[in-house]
């Protein structure tokens, strides 16, 4: 490589790791990223007040079998939810005897929930028991204060005042509380991840899926998706304030726009492994600090930074080329929103990507070239995981592509640094790629 | 063999012929002043030498030898629209900029550019907090480490004080003296007679002169008087024979229309005033640029018509 690639690159990277950006950028990512789970965690610890909830038996047998499955569902959702994203309110059951006005009643429970002094109201009909098939009138209403769109209650409460119901219904047909509690038992179901061979031909695999992992891996996607993103775009409002500074005419009897734009993406490349190797090895740190450093997917981080560099090269590229197209602020401030829109479609993608890593939706898009990096790894980092030819293969795509938005961006480059005062078009561009 | 020559060259922006059938040959080891009025053709023609442009039509040799890219460590380039990169420090971006061009560290001639130019004290700060003087002294250090041997200068002095333009002047000088060829742009009349060797006038892209300013200011011949007399320009009015006064002030310049005798204008002048130095010389540098580029009759004609 020649030298004046790594002197460019070496300016630019010494400029840019020790920008005020960088400094701050490199401190406000765990920050943003971490603060959901810090106000959720911290959420949990606040929230020691106990949230009471009614249950008004119209059935007036109910309540003591209602209560009772209800708190041990309060208890397994505690004990089943992992203590880093633990957000589970103590709900504390209590029976509230129906009275003569029932419509009093309900509204004077309804102020006492608005005035914050119960949490919510399960209100058992006196058939509940025994349905008449009328289908039209809820044998149980549930009253709460929520939205209704983020309501943890609503994910088990239903199930557990149906259990309560059918222990009290069992109870009635004569069985002994033993062959009650046998019937009533809830059986575990834990989801393993496939069972495959090994190298060496053994069956291996089925291990028990672990949540924190997956979350593990999940950072691992979301950092390669931030730093490639902002670490390449930043170079286009660099390059376009270079250019309006006129930088580059004096530049150029020393280098020419190839060295110059190759030292740009280089120091992008460096950039962004110096963000990255300092996430990573804090987090490794943190994860071997927790003792759990078994969840970190050390055979993926030989791909990420596979992924990274090959991402940074590609929009570092078009960054460059696009900063030296630009006249103006104006020009930098739109061309960024070009070059950085594409860029979330992969994340709108993660959801269905996630829940189905190798159907045709992941695979198709895993293998289009600005997705490959985000996506590839998302899906590799599944506990399907992928046949060990696709991320070889996309890899391919991603440098055939690469190489091809360098080549196009370097001609963009050598004009669009000489290019003074002069309004964009996307045909100007099109045309600096196809003029010798 | 000059440095640079340049044959039957021309360029076109859209519409606008910036060049027309340009040739000049540069002498080597001599200062070369490219003067004309603003877009007459002067920075296109150096951007064209450095190949950052290239012409539609015509050759270019550079050191005998057609360019095909703009990268040189022969060649020593000062933009006239020119930047550096502001939040570096001095000495760091110098010895960027020199180690860009020769591949070896520079450090030395940093520091003795830097004592030079009258920078040692600034060196450690960030070019940002220089005034716009030493901004362009920085600019024309880092153009001139490592020494090239073609020196290519668009208005070097521009917003120069006059201490600064003299060191500057003094540095392409003594780099002259070290056999190295420098062409400068520069609209400064006085500049271009004390410090070129060599002048070149291009206006609407065409050359209008090329040569010594002797051989340039022989061509005009002796058609002009230098008159020091009381009541300056206003004793000088309907002079017969004159046809423009060039006042600068103490000094008028009177140019004669052909056939002019100088000795009646002398006796015309002593009947009006008392005349305190009367001489008969060569046209300025000036007054030729201005007898070139300056309004034509028929343009100064239709510009008072349409008032």
């Amino acid at each position: 490589m020649p030298n004046r690639i790594l002197l460019i690159a070496r300016r630019d990277y010494l400029q840019t790791v020790q920008s005020k950006a960088f400094l701050l950028g490199l401190v406000l990512l765990p920050l943003l990223f971490g603060s959901g789970f810090f106000a959720l965690a911290l959420a949990n610890k606040m929230d020691t007040k106990a949230q009471r909830i009614a249950v008004l038996d119209g059935t007036g047998i109910a309540a003591a079998a209602v209560i009772q499955a209800c708190q041990e569902a309060t208890q397994k959702a505690i004990r089943e939810t992992p203590a880093a994203l633990a957000f589970a309110p103590h709900y504390v059951f209590e029976e509230v005897k129906p009275e003569a006005d029932q419509a009093a009643q309900l509204l004077s429970l309804s102020d006492q929930i608005r005035r914050g002094e119960i949490f919510a109201l399960v209100d058992i009909a006196p058939g509940a028991l025994h349905p008449s098939g009328d289908t039209s009138q809820p044998d149980v209403r549930y009253y709460a204060n929520s939205s209704g769109l983020v309501d943890p209650l609503s994910l088990w409460l239903p199930a557990a005042v149906n259990d309560g119901l059918r222990h009290v219904r069992l109870v009635q047909l004569g069985l002994d509380q033993e062959r009650v509690a046998d019937v009533m038992r809830d059986d575990r179901v834990v989801s393993m991840n496939l069972v495959g061979k090994s190298p060496s031909g053994a069956i291996a695999g089925g291990e028990k899926r672990s949540l924190q992992s997956g979350f593990v891996a999940f950072f691992l996607v979301f950092l390669l998706f931030v730093i490639g993103t902002f670490g390449s775009a930043s170079n286009l409002s660099a390059v376009a304030q270079d250019k309006m500074q006129r930088v580059f005419e004096m530049l150029l009897t020393s280098a020419s726009p190839f060295e110059l734009m190759a030292g740009k993406v280089l120091a992008a490349v460096g950039a962004c492994l110096t963000s990255s190797t300092l996430y990573i090895l804090a987090g490794l740190a943190a994860l071997a600090g927790m003792a759990m450093i078994g969840l970190a997917p050390l055979h993926l981080i030989p791909w990420f930074f596979v992924y990274l560099i090959a991402d940074v090269v590609l929009l570092s590229a078009l960054a460059v080329a696009l900063g030296s197209a630009c006249a103006n602020p104006q020009d930098a401030q739109q061309l960024a929103f070009v070059l950085i829109l594409p860029l979330y479609v992969p994340m709108f993608l993660l959801t269905p990507v996630m829940q189905h890593p190798n159907g045709p939706l992941a695979l198709v898009t895993s293998f289009i070239p600005p997705f490959t990096p985000v996506l590839m790894l998302l899906r590799q980092a599944s506990a399907a995981g992928v046949p060990a030819w696709q991320p070889w293969l996309g890899l391919l795509g991603v440098v055939a592509y690469g190489l091809a938005v360098a080549w196009a961006a370097a001609r963009v480059f050598r004009i669009g640094i000489l290019s003074q005062g002069k309004t964009l078009k996307l045909t100007d561009l099109a045309q600096w790629v196809l003029r010798d | 063999m000059p440095v640079v020559e340049i044959s039957d060259v021309t360029k076109a922006f859209e519409n606008v012929t910036a060049v027309d059938r340009l040739s000049l040959a540069v002498p080597e080891g001599s200062v070369y002043g490219f003067i004309g009025p603003n877009g007459s053709g002067k920075s296109t023609t150096m951007r064209m030498i450095v190949n950052i442009i290239h012409p539609d039509s015509g050759t270019f040799l550079v050191f005998g030898e057609e360019r095909s890219g703009t990268r040189s460590n022969k060649i020593g380039y000062l933009p006239e629209e020119r930047g550096v990169y502001r939040k570096m420090r001095v000495r760091s971006l110098l010895e960027f900029y020199g180690e860009l061009r020769s591949g070896r560290n520079v450090t030395a001639e940093v520091n003795s550019w830097l004592e030079r130019l009258g920078l040692a004290s600034r060196a450690d700060d960030k070019v940002e907090t220089l005034s716009k003087g030493m901004s362009q002294k920085i600019q024309f250090i880092a153009t001139v480490i490592p020494e090239p041997r073609l020196l290519i200068l668009d208005e070097p002095f521009t917003g120069l004080d006059p201490v600064s333009a003299d060191s500057i002047r003094g540095a392409i000088l003594e780099m002259r003296s070290r056999g190295c060829t420098i062409i400068l742009s520069t609209h400064e009349m006085a500049v271009a007679e004390s410090l070129c060797d060599s002048i070149f006038m291009i206006f609407r892209g065409r050359k209008v002169l090329d040569g010594t300013l002797d051989s340039i200011q022989s061509r005009y011949g002796s058609d002009t008087i230098r008159v020091e007399v009381e009541g300056r320009s206003n004793a000088l009015g309907h002079l017969p024979g004159i046809e423009r006064i060039n006042d600068l002030g103490q000094v008028q310049e009177l140019r004669m229309a052909p056939g002019c005798d100088s000795q009646q204008v002398l006796e015309t002048l002593v009947a009006r005033t008392r005349v305190i130095s009367f001489s008969v010389v060569k046209p300025s540098l000036h007054d030729i640029f201005v007898r070139i580029a300056g309004p034509q009759p028929e343009e100064a004609a239709s510009a008072s018509n349409a008032e």
